[in-house]
């Protein structure tokens, strides 16, 4: 173990590449890792930013859907409500339709009923003077007599 | 070389550097004469491996990271480790060192960690491979793990301790640098007691921050050489017990080498933010 100018040497050996890696070879590394980080920090972020935004998207969507069933509902009520409406509109109509056609039909019942009353009547007048005319045109038999009342009486 | 290979000699092999130096005979690299040489010599074995692990690191982290390499893409492969790595060091800055504007610091740690750790780990090649390579194309000793040499470990220590005198004196003013050793701690009336006391304080930091390193890879590196005598020197059962025995120390010493690579690391932040921070008194 004997020193030697081989210390000196060394000494300057070392401070050679202390200068070359303090020049060369660590500040691109480091910059390197440091723009690494620097790019997974903000992408952190974004991603937290993003995710808030979400979270504030998801809350209006919530928002507007709650909003829109409401409307829905409300107008579900709306058409329903003006759907009993117009049925029971259209029962009351129906109704009032029959009952005037029922009063109608009665009404032109009773007149052809009057009608063949009147006719009846004015042909069986006639019957009894088309009648009571043969019975006396003819000399009558007490037969015949029941024969004609007999078809007379048919004839009604 | 064509002594008789014995025990002694074998150990004496492996913790021989190979040394270039200056001899009275002029500048050698012959392994015969290493005696003569004086401090101007150089461990050209032990700086080979560290400039070429140096410039692994260098390399690998230039490479894991291609200038284009897109920042939004998933790190792969290499990637990931070169990231691994740099968020370790920060992390231990951080802690030691607060948030600092000094940029170099942590650059400095990663380098020290990274390298150590590279150098501890040539501990884990079998101690005669790389040695006995090198005999086969004619280089007679070459020492493999350049922590074991006390000129690298004390050699970084330097270089960090320069470092410390540059940020107190800028940091802090040489003003208060200079207060910081004379005054304290006894007054301004014992200035000289104050001086050597702090003195020894300041530089026990860079010595034991090279030796701490040197030793415990100069120890285990001592440790894989003798279980290496058991395979070598000894009867088939010892051989086998020394298998055994590599391999139990091998997987133990991994612990110290990143054990060590990160003390090293830690204790040079900490040097350094004691450069930067003002007493308070």
């Amino acid at each position: 173990m004997n020193i030697n100018a081989t210390l000196l040497a060394q000494a300057i050996v070392m401070i050679v590449f202390v200068a070359i890696c303090w020049r060369y070879i660590y500040p691109p590394i480091l910059s390197v890792m440091q723009e690494r980080e620097k790019k997974i920090s903000d992408g952190l972020e974004a991603a937290k930013k993003a995710d808030d935004s979400l979270e504030e998207a998801q809350l209006a969507f919530n928002q507007e859907l709650d909003k829109a069933k409401a409307e829905s509902a409300e107008l579900i009520d709306k058409a329903n409500q003006r759907a009993s409406q117009i049925v029971n509109d259209a029962k009351s109509k129906a109704q009032d339709e029959a009952e005037k056609i029922l009063l109608a039909a009665s009404k032109t019942i009773e007149n052809e009923t009057n009608q063949a009353k009147e006719e009846l009547k004015s042909k069986m007048s006639e019957i009894i003077i088309d009648t009571t005319q043969k019975i006396l045109d003819e000399e009558i038999s007490s037969e015949k007599h029941d024969d004609l009342l007999k078809k007379a009486a048919a004839e009604l | 070389m064509a002594k008789e290979l014995t025990t002694q000699s074998y150990i004496d092999h492996h913790l021989t550097n190979l040394t270039c130096g200056k001899t009275p005979d002029g500048w050698s690299c012959d392994p015969h004469s290493i005696d003569q040489m004086g401090f101007w010599s150089f461990h050209v074995d032990s700086l080979f491996w560290s400039v070429f692990l140096g410039a692994v690191f260098i390399f690998v982290f230039k490479w894991a990271m291609p200038k284009n390499v897109d920042a939004s893409a998933p790190p792969t492969g290499l990637q990931n480790f070169v990231e691994m790595s740099i968020e370790f060091v920060e992390d231990n800055v951080q802690s030691l060192f607060g948030t600092t504007k000094n940029k170099l610091i942590a650059p400095l740690a990663l380098t020290v960690f990274v390298w150590i750790l590279l150098m501890n780990l040539m501990d884990l090649v079998p101690v005669d491979f790389i040695p006995e390579l090198a005999k086969s194309v004619g280089i007679e000793y070459f020492k493999v793990v350049p922590t074991t040499d006390p000129n690298i470990t004390l050699g970084m220590a330097l270089a960090v301790f320069v470092l410390t005198i540059y940020y107190s004196i800028t940091v802090k003013g040489l003003k208060a640098f200079v207060a910081e050793l004379t005054l304290h701690p006894f007054g301004k009336w014992l200035i000289p007691v104050n001086f050597i006391l702090e003195m020894v304080n300041f530089i026990a930091k860079p010595i034991s921050l090279g030796l701490r390193l040197f030793g415990n890879l100069y120890a285990g590196e001592m440790i894989f050489i003798l279980i290496a005598l058991m395979l070598f020197f000894s009867s088939i059962p010892v051989g086998i017990l020394g298998f055994g025995l590599h391999l139990v120390w091998a997987l133990f010493h991994i612990l110290i080498v990143a054990l060590q690579a990160f003390i090293f690391m830690a204790l040079t932040i900490a040097y350094l933010a004691m450069a930067h921070e003002t007493e308070e008194h």
